[in-house]
């Protein structure tokens, strides 16, 4: 491992293009190892999904195969004052996921049973088990999956608690210079070139962790991956009395639910607006704000008194196969990349870590998440 | 000249500038839908009187013109829609709006944005407290609520409201206990100067201030509130002077009264994506105008204050000369009419321009208050962010208005950053030594406001909700 001691490297053992809870992961650790680490993001840092996000630590919500991932990544939030270096004020809380339709429950009691498989503590309840979890639900529910290990985290303080840790640890920031091109230096790493700088940025080996910006990117290093882009809605209220203490969702996933310690509810499930990637103009459907609220109030009654305060919408990053992208992306070993994780925020530290165990020289089993197993070829990966 | 256009325009605020706008366009044959937020139009200068206040406020300028503005209306064929309130708007300028009758939409039209000005403010230790109101509002709740807003008020901050409010006060029987100003005698002096100019305005101000002199009220220049407690009748308030700040006066009153100038309201402009800059006289973001109020957008128009803060004669000359704009640019007047029908608002607006730019300083005295806020003291009163969670996230990077945002919350709450925008840019600005360009604005984001939860829910069954398809397993 090549440790450079100088503060400004002409050339960075690792440059993280992308500031999000995956990039940043990934930088902080390496840097820890010792590498001189540089990240840079289009924008400020954390201003994508990773700081717009709904901040639910649920497993209810997660990709049955990423069950054991979350809840690794759950357990480092709740322990971020270890890791990260001050506590971001995650709170455990538990779950439910209710059913209100037959339909609802045979999906409900499908699912259910499919996480448990996967080491989600997930019971199927009564609905009276239910009302005694949680008093304020609609008590017209058929039944409930009951999860103790959920509970969220007031997304707002991780930007500033990453940007003290990366700083400690010394990674370079590189704020509001879009990565424009990135190209292979004469076999002597990379030469990554930024909108708006003249001066080119070199480093050993890159890692892409640019969310729903990934596709073209992919597309430098020879990865012809399809990137979908969601348009998640969040809508927040105005502080109200204590209406729920838990994490509410419904069966088929598209709500989540949960009063922060200010009293503000916040509204999500993953309710689609419209937007794009390429000036992140979002824009709310009407109909698609309305459904979700509906949903809301209907698993919670008392959220008639409710004001809405505010409306959002963010960009996530899914693969044709919804599963991450984490790895190598060149034969070499020199460039890689970490995101499309669903419900990546839960698991962005694990992830992260991940990947940078992998750069450092472990060998953590990554290969249900190969960017080369959307290649036709598989062992062809190019470099640029 | 184009083919004549006749689709529909909707303008936003029927103060003087969207009234006057609504009723010009209406003229020239345009549909016009004219949307306020109160219950009869009239905006703040020409807001309409409660029946209480008509008998208790002795007759003005402000409640005979705005009679007669209401009548001009009424004799209109604009649409007006009143009790009605924007809260959100799609990148093709379709409206939501809320009203009494609950929740609609008008589809795309021409917008003309006339929702005036809000007033700006700067914190100080103790000035969350419900016994200190704006000078804005307390100059509403006098004029057109005929109530004082108590028995004895200290009035603070800059700007030609001081005068106006404390004025007020006294007409209506209250004592004035100080007035507080954070601009300089000299500055009030030399705008004396342009009293040619605008001879109405000027005279009354500087007439004002020699009365209240006269009174024996006592008047401090260069100064500002510098904290505030609550006793058990009222207000024990310091006054701090600028330029020596060990020297303090302490006042006791029923409230006080203080902000610190006006800004455009930039909301809606910001929302619809049109360009804005920084005025450095007025300390504010405004939305980049021509002379007509024509912005960046072909679809949307700006007027009155909401384009930059000029008071009400340049207003209503302001919404005269947008309508006769629209006009043209949608070929229903050839340039020449365009040219004859606004030659004598054109120069009339040349010339209180000129004065009313005077003024933005006087107004804006305050600026350097914000970055020397003390360290315990709420910027932001709706997340209740003190200074020192500001300038501790500014450290760590936050370099620019959002991030600041993002990490401490400031601005997020229920006024959307209208109170602290001003002090968290200039804390940002101090510390970082950035422009306010580079600082930025907050992004404005819908509901415009707070909006009741039921009126977007109505009513519903479980089986009236479009649930999408189920996530990916
Ligand atoms: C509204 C919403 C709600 C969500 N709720 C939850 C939840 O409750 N729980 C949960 O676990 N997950 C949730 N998620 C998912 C979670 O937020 C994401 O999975 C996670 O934050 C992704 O992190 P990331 O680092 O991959 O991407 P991002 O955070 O998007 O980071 C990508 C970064 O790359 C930068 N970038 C892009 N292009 C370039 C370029 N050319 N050059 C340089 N930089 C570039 C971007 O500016 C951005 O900062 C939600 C997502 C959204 C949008």
């Amino acid at each position: 491992m090549t440790v450079a001691l100088h503060e400004k490297p002409a050339v960075y053992d690792a440059v993280i293009v992308g500031a999000g809870v995956m990039g940043a992961t990934t930088a902080l650790f390496l840097a820890r190892a010792g590498l001189n680490v540089a990240m840079i993001d289009r924008q400020d840092m954390f201003r994508a999904a990773s700081g717009v996000n709904a901040g639910t630590l649920t497993l209810h919500m997660t990709r049955a195969q990423l069950i054991p991932h979350a809840i690794r990544g759950r357990e480092m939030w709740l322990n971020s004052a270890e890791w990260l270096g001050e506590d971001v004020g995650a709170l455990a809380t538990p779950g439910l996921s209710m059913a209100f339709t037959e339909a609802e429950e045979d999906l409900l009691r499908q699912r259910a049973r499919v996480r448990q498989e996967m080491g989600a503590p997930i019971e199927i309840v009564s609905p009276e088990r239910a009302i005694s979890i949680e008093p304020g639900i609609n008590p017209g529910l058929r039944a409930a999956a009951y999860c103790a290990l959920d509970g969220h985290i007031p997304t707002y303080r991780v930007g500033g608690a990453y940007a003290r840790a990366l700083k400690q640890a010394g990674v370079t920031l590189i704020e509001n210079a879009a990565v424009e091109t990135i190209a292979s230096s004469g076999g002597q790493g990379y030469e990554i070139r930024l909108a708006n700088r003249n001066q080119a940025v070199h480093a050993h080996r890159v890692v892409l962790s640019t969310g729903a910006w990934l596709e073209k990117m992919l597309g430098w290093f020879g990865h012809d991956i399809p990137i979908r882009c969601l348009i998640n809605q969040l809508v927040v209220t105005e502080t109200l009395s204590p209406v729920m203490n838990s994490v509410l969702s419904i069966a088929n996933g598209l709500l989540s639910l949960k009063q922060f310690a200010n009293g503000s509810v916040l509204i999500g499930g993953g309710w689609q607006g419209e937007g794009n990637i390429r000036d992140g103009g979002t824009r709310v459907i009407p109909e698609n704000l309305q459904g979700n609220v509906r949903l809301a109030q209907h698993v919670v009654p008392q959220l008639n008194t409710a004001q809405i305060l505010r409306v959002w919408l963010g960009l996530e990053s899914e693969t044709p196969d919804a599963m991450p992208l984490i790895g190598p992306l060149t034969h070499d070993d020199n460039a890689f990349v970490v995101g499309c994780v669903h419900s990546g925020f839960t698991s962005g530290p694990y992830m992260g870590r991940l990947l940078a165990e992998r750069i450092l020289g472990a060998d953590p089993d990554l290969t249900a998440f190969d960017p080369y197993r959307f290649s036709s070829s598989p062992a062809t990966g190019s470099q640029p | 000249m184009p083919s004549p256009d006749f689709s529909p325009v909707t303008v936003i605020g029927g103060g003087i500038a969207g009234s006057t706008a609504a009723i010009a366009l209406s003229r020239h044959g345009l549909p016009v839908t004219l949307i306020d937020e109160q219950s009869e139009a009239g905006g703040q200068i020409f807001r309409a009187p409660s029946p209480y206040a008509r008998q208790t406020v002795p007759p003005n300028h402000e409640f005979s013109g705005g009679d007669t503005l209401r009548g001009k209306l009424a004799a209109s064929d604009v649409t007006v829609r009143l009790g009605t309130r924007v809260w959100g708007l799609s990148p093709s300028l379709t409206l939501d709006l809320i009203g009494s009758d609950g929740m609609s939409q008008l589809p795309p039209s021409t917008v003309v944005v006339a929702n005036g000005a809000t007033e700006r403010f700067f914190p100080f230790p103790g000035w969350t407290t419900p016994r200190i109101t704006g000078l804005a509002g307390a100059s509403i709740l006098m004029r057109n609520g005929g109530t004082l807003p108590g028995q004895t008020v200290v009035v603070a901050g800059s700007g030609p409201l001081l005068f106006s409010v404390a004025h007020q006060v006294l007409e209506l029987g209250g004592k004035v206990a100080a007035i507080v100003d954070a601009g300089s005698r000299t500055d009030w002096f030399r705008l004396g100067a342009m009293l040619a100019l605008d001879p109405s305005r000027m005279a009354q101000a500087l007439s004002w201030m020699g009365q209240l002199r006269k009174a024996g009220i006592p008047i401090h220049h260069r100064s500002f509130l510098s904290s505030a407690q609550e006793t058990e009748s009222g207000l024990l308030l310091t006054v701090s002077e600028m330029d020596h700040p060990q020297r303090r006066h302490l006042y006791a009153a029923e409230t006080a009264a203080c902000g610190y100038g006006l800004k455009p309201s930039t909301l809606i402009t910001r929302s619809a994506g049109v360009q804005h800059h920084h005025d450095a006289l007025g300390g504010y973001l405004e939305p980049v105008t021509d002379v007509a109020g024509r912005t960046s957008r072909p679809d949307l128009y700006v007027t009155g204050d909401a384009a930059g803060i000029r008071g009400m004669a340049v207003a209503r000359l302001r919404g005269l000369v947008t309508a006769h704009a629209l006009a043209q640019d949608r070929g229903l007047i050839s340039s020449a009419t365009y040219e004859s029908l606004t030659r004598t608002p054109r120069r009339q607006l040349r010339r209180l321009d000129a004065v009313s730019r005077r003024m933005l300083p006087l107004m804006n005295a305050g600026r350097e208050l914000a970055a020397s806020v003390h360290d315990d003291t709420i910027v932001c009163r709706c997340e209740r962010v003190t200074a020192a969670t500001l300038r501790s996230a500014i450290h760590s990077g936050a370099k620019d208005l959002n991030q600041l945002k993002a990490w401490t919350r400031c601005g997020m709450g229920p006024c959307q950053g209208r109170m602290c925008e001003d002090s968290a840019r200039n804390l940002v600005t101090g510390t970082c030594k950035n422009t306010p360009e580079d600082a930025g604005s907050f992004t404005a984001r819908m509901p415009f406001f707070p909006l009741p939860l039921t009126s977007v829910t109505g009513t519903f069954d479980y089986s009236d909700i479009p649930l999408p398809k189920a996530a990916p397993l």
